[in-house]
């Protein structure tokens, strides 16, 4: 096929090129860029915003080097994705290519990278749990097979630590991890960590490092989720990993600005929540099919940032991470009730109870700052918050099967309550008080 | 009118996202819909904006937003304009129907493709289901628009065929004897005054921006119980009220939505999910359609429908989900139907009509939100309402997202300033898991006749305010400061918070409290308030008395759950009053 090459590039920005007039390109098409005189691939770009008189591309390598004489030659198909199951144990870049020096994947189809939204009536209600062997979220906030869920931390919190401890003990057929913006360090050590638990096999890396192209970045989780949801559409149960979706929303913001888009909320364009919601969204536990968990981190430093903010009303919950401890507080799975239901019988009523005291004891902490907690039941409260922290809220570390952790929560409720102050029913503490 | 035979076309001259521009020779009707041809496929959009051509003067450009994804569009690709309205399709059927934001049928466009995918539709109603029809107006009648022509059984509810409310006056030329028809069949010809006839069949089109009218519109007043007991005694909402429920991420606003849907006595809830998890529109309607309705015992989904245009759906798309879900509410209104719709999220709506007006070019206001968006939301809320003349009303709980929480912001101020009731939910009671997290002393109510009356209202309020204001000063100055008069009032507060205002959504007895347990459960509540309880302190010092009162109220409290979760005869209902009356004169009351 002859494919049509124009040679009219009218402005050169930041990730962004514009044409003159209507080459003709169709929107969301891809095209190629070419050295002048060598005719020499030099990048492939996407018409994002096409008028009569002018079609504006992002460009995936970057626009250095790129010149008003540089070639553009039409593609005439949207962006796909390369698929193969020769892709499992192989690391890529954020447009698919190739990235860990191996020989070239010869994929099997190409896979559309548009994301298109599963019919709502094709999704099963999530029921199976996946134990993760850590009580914070066993115990606490129950992960669900088919769940999107982020880690909210700080930047200097050990969050991709976690996610790799979550992704080893994870029972699922394919683990995808999408890195946006990484350090080589943290690409490194996914890739050592996966190793070292033997799932590199069963794991493909798309990697898009701090400092390469912007445009490779953005589409990054596109490319990785299509590829997530071919193998979940032949019946696989995949684990996708993102990390770091702040980074991610910080290249959308850039790419915004370049296109001169108005800004809402810190510069972020308006469409941040539709956006995230999209990738999310891919989790699915399909009818008929395989299913794709999402575990996300989004790193912050307050909560009411936009890309925190928007995610927590996207995703299904959040685990939130704060000085190396799983919080309680702000943490939630909102599809524990799913699963959790059908655990062992105290396993609902036990979480309620000691979350709410919890609470209490986090307010008698507050109370002990400025010497207001002296009275005995404070003090009890005081005690109580040090052990769930240390015993509870401590995600590393061996693996704990559930029911030796709820059996842990109730030797620390009898550590230090009476059992009427548990707000526990009389029937539960009947059952399980004396034996721990 | 429009000749909508002629067709009436145009080209694409611009594509971003999903605002395009096309030039047009002909004509071109503010608001009208239109059909874009990409690559052999239909994609909806509609008119937002008509501006004069500078490169042509016999031209004109029309700006437009598309309602699916744009990829493969190109310049030149041809427009064509339906000449009408962004409409709904109103008849038998609505109810147990799953759509997406464009009244296009979930389960019928799943044959199709396990993904939506641009350009697909579907008839919004079943064309096929055959209805027992009865007619009630019989040849030479009068009729006008909105008038009764006859019925159809549609499960339980009694569904009337409408003459469409655009007509003027009628007279009936023909009608349809009792029988079973499909809503694609003739069942009358009505005559106009200009002599024009009019073909009626069961369902027809209604444009969704402008309001169905009210026959006789009045202030809502009858509450509506919703088996949520903080929201049924202290702010109640009214047949044809209006809520705004905002709150954080993780404060509950779903799990609340579910528990209305299931249990708010009403004969249809309308369930509008407005850019939020695709999951949460697939519990109620996978999950729901095996609960019961409260009132007829039959699956919930038969009194239920649902438009999901969820969070990854097209953005154009949601704004218009809200404006088709409350005309299918006003169309059942007007029938004599107590509707409640249920919009998820009301912020989503307003995130789409910003994402638009930032395309657009407009000036924004705070946040970037259009400058008019208080004025949008308050039209969309003023188009519930009771009616008298009909019997009918449409009652309006919207959720809204605040970003970061913060209830200054636009949407959240606007909704106040809307709604005639506010559930804010509470990020502290959230984090203490405490369902639901409205906070007690932070909501307002337009219902003056709830389940208790208002002077017992106003004292168990005032027994909250106290206590929390108690808890305030024991956190600053300790609890030995505090008088063991005013503990014990600390205490009682806490006991009504947890016993009464909190509630387990997940339990099968505890999530739904009806009228008369709350009358029960007010009895026990007011005497508590009122009490003088007489704490023998013996020996005990002060400390030591406080801590004798919590255990004995932590006692109290256990058995008050645990009535909570298992009271359901009426003689199991009774003993809660005598208990707390036996727990103030100090007595054995455990059973």
């Amino acid at each position: 096929m002859i494919r049509k090459e124009i040679n009219k590039i009218s402005e050169v920005g930041k990730a962004l090129i514009s044409v003159e007039g209507n080459p003709g390109v169709a929107l969301n098409h891809v095209v190629e860029l070419l050295e002048a005189d060598s005719g020499q691939s030099l990048s492939f770009a996407k018409a994002i915003n096409i008028t009569e008189d002018s079609t504006r591309f992002q460009v995936f390598n970057g626009t250095t080097g790129l010149s008003t004489r540089t070639k553009i030659r039409m593609h005439e198909i949207p962006l796909t994705a390369g698929f193969s199951n020769k892709m499992l144990g192989r690391s890529f870049d954020g447009s698919g290519e190739v990235a860990d020096g191996g020989p070239e994947v010869i994929f099997e189809k190409q896979v559309s990278t548009r994301l298109d939204t599963l019919n709502p009536t094709v999704r099963n209600v999530p029921k199976q749990a996946l134990w993760t062997g850590i009580p914070m979220i066993d115990v606490f906030n129950t992960l669900v097979k088919s769940q999107k869920i982020p880690i909210f931390a700080g930047p200097t919190e050990p969050y991709n630590r976690l996610l790799s401890q979550i992704a080893q003990g994870a029972q699922a057929d394919v683990i995808i991890f999408a890195g946006i913006g990484l350090k080589f360090d943290e690409y490194q050590y996914f890739k050592e960590q996966l190793s070292q638990s033997g799932n590199i096999d069963k794991t493909i890396m798309f990697t898009h490092l701090a400092g390469d192209s912007q445009i490779k970045g953005l589409m990054l989780p596109d490319v990785a989720l299509s590829v997530a949801r071919e193998f979940g559409d032949q019946g696989k149960d995949v684990l996708v990993l993102l990390t770091d979706m702040t980074n991610w929303s910080n290249i959308l913001r850039n790419v915004a600005n370049y296109q001169d888009m108005i800004p809402s909320l810190q510069g972020y364009p308006g469409s941040l929540y539709s956006e995230l919601a999209k990738r999310y969204e891919v989790a699915a536990d399909i009818e008929g099919a395989g299913s794709i968990t999402i575990i996300g981190a989004t790193t912050l430093e307050s909560l009411e940032d936009p890309v925190p903010d928007n995610t927590g009303y996207i995703t299904e919950g959040q685990f939130f991470l704060d000085g190396g401890k799983l919080k309680l507080a702000r943490s939630l799975s909102r599809l524990k009730q799913g699963v959790n239901g059908k655990t062992r019988s105290d396993h609902r009523a036990i979480m309620t109870a000691m979350a709410s005291l919890l609470a209490d004891a986090e307010k008698a902490f507050e109370a002990s700052e400025v010497g207001a907690a002296n009275d005995p039941y404070s003090q009890k409260l005081l005690r109580y918050r040090t052990d769930f922290i240390e015993n509870i809220e401590e995600p590393f570390g061996e693996p704990i099967e559930l029911e030796a952790a709820l059996d842990k929560c109730w030797s620390i409720l009898k550590r230090h309550f009476e059992p009427t102050e548990t707000g526990l029913s009389k029937k539960l503490i009947e059952e399980y008080w004396d034996k721990n | 009118m429009k000749d909508i035979n002629k067709k009436r076309t145009g080209t694409l001259i611009s594509i971003q996202d999903s605002l395009v521009k096309a030039r047009f020779f002909d004509d071109v009707i503010m608001g009208e819909t239109a059909e874009i041809s990409v690559d052999g496929k239909f994609l909806q959009a509609e008119v937002l904006q008509i501006q004069p051509d500078p490169k042509n003067a016999d031209a004109g450009i029309v700006e437009m937003q598309v309602f699916e994804d744009l990829t493969g569009a190109k310049i030149g690709d041809e427009v064509v304009f339906k000449g009408t309205p962004l409409s709904v399709l109103l008849g038998p059927g609505l109810l147990t129907s799953v759509w997406d934001g464009l009244q296009n049928p979930l389960y019928k466009l799943s044959e199709e493709d396990s993904y939506l995918k641009p350009g697909m539709n579907a008839p919004a109603l079943n064309e096929e289901t055959l209805w027992d029809f009865t007619p009630s107006v019989k040849v030479g009648d009068s009729v006008s628009g909105g008038d009764v022509i006859g019925s159809v059984p549609e499960g339980k509810v009694d569904h009337k065929i409408l003459v469409p409310f655009s007509f003027g006056a009628c007279t009936v030329e023909s009608i349809i004897e009792k029988s079973s028809v499909n809503i694609t069949q003739q069942v009358a010809i009505v005559v106009d005054e200009l002599g024009n006839k009019h073909e009626l069949k069961l369902a027809f089109r209604q444009p969704v921006k402008a309001p169905i009218p009210f026959k006789e519109r009045a202030i809502p007043t009858k509450p509506i119980s919703t088996g949520t007991r903080v929201i049924d005694l202290l702010a109640p909402v009214g047949y044809g009220g209006t809520v705004g429920n905002p709150g954080p991420f993780g404060a509950g606003k779903t799990v609340l939505q579910h528990s209305l849907c299931k249990y708010a006595v009403a004969d249809i809830i309308i369930m509008a999910a407005c850019g939020e998890r695709a999951g949460e529109a697939v519990e109620v309607f996978k999950e729901f359609a095996e609960l019961e309705d409260p009132t007829t015992g039959e699956s919930l989904m038969n009194r239920m429908c649902i438009f999901g245009n969820t969070s990854s759906m097209p953005v154009a798309a949601r704004e218009a989900s809200v404006f088709i879900a409350l005309t299918v509410g006003e169309y059942y209104r007007y029938q004599g139907k107590k509707v409640v719709m249920l919009a998820d999220s009301t912020s989503r709506w307003a995130q789409a009509l910003r994402e638009r007006s930032g395309r657009q070019g407009d000036i924004p206001g705070p946040e970037a939100f259009p400058m008019d968006i208080p004025d949008q939301i308050k039209g969309m809320y003023q188009r519930a309402g009771d009616d008298l003349g009909t019997e009918g009303s449409l009652t309006f709980i919207g959720t809204v997202s605040p970003a970061g929480g913060n209830f200054q912001e636009p949407v959240t101020q606007a909704t106040m300033d809307a709604t005639g009731g506010f559930w804010g939910l509470s990020q502290d009671r959230a984090d203490a898991k405490k369902y639901p997290a409205i906070d007690p002393l932070v909501y307002t109510t337009s219902v003056y006749n709830g389940f208790v009356s208002w002077k017992d209202r106003q004292n168990m309020i005032s027994a909250l305010r106290t206590a929390n204001d108690i808890d305030q000063t024991i956190s600053t100055i300790g609890l030995k400061k505090v008088p063991v008069s005013n503990y014990i009032q600390f205490q009682k507060g806490q006991t009504i918070d947890f016993c009464v205002m909190q509630q387990d959504a997940f339990d099968k007895v505890d999530a739904c409290t009806r009228p008369e347990r709350l009358e029960v459960i007010n009895e026990a509540v007011q005497n508590l308030i009122s009490s003088n309880i007489d704490f023998e302190a013996g020996e005990m010092d002060d400390e030591q008395l406080k801590e004798s009162i919590k255990q004995k109220f932590d006692e109290l409290r256990q058995w008050w759950r645990d009535w909570n979760y298992s009271a359901t005869t009426e003689e199991q209902l009774a003993q809660l009053p005598g208990a707390v009356n036996k727990f103030i004169l100090q007595e054995e009351y455990a059973v």
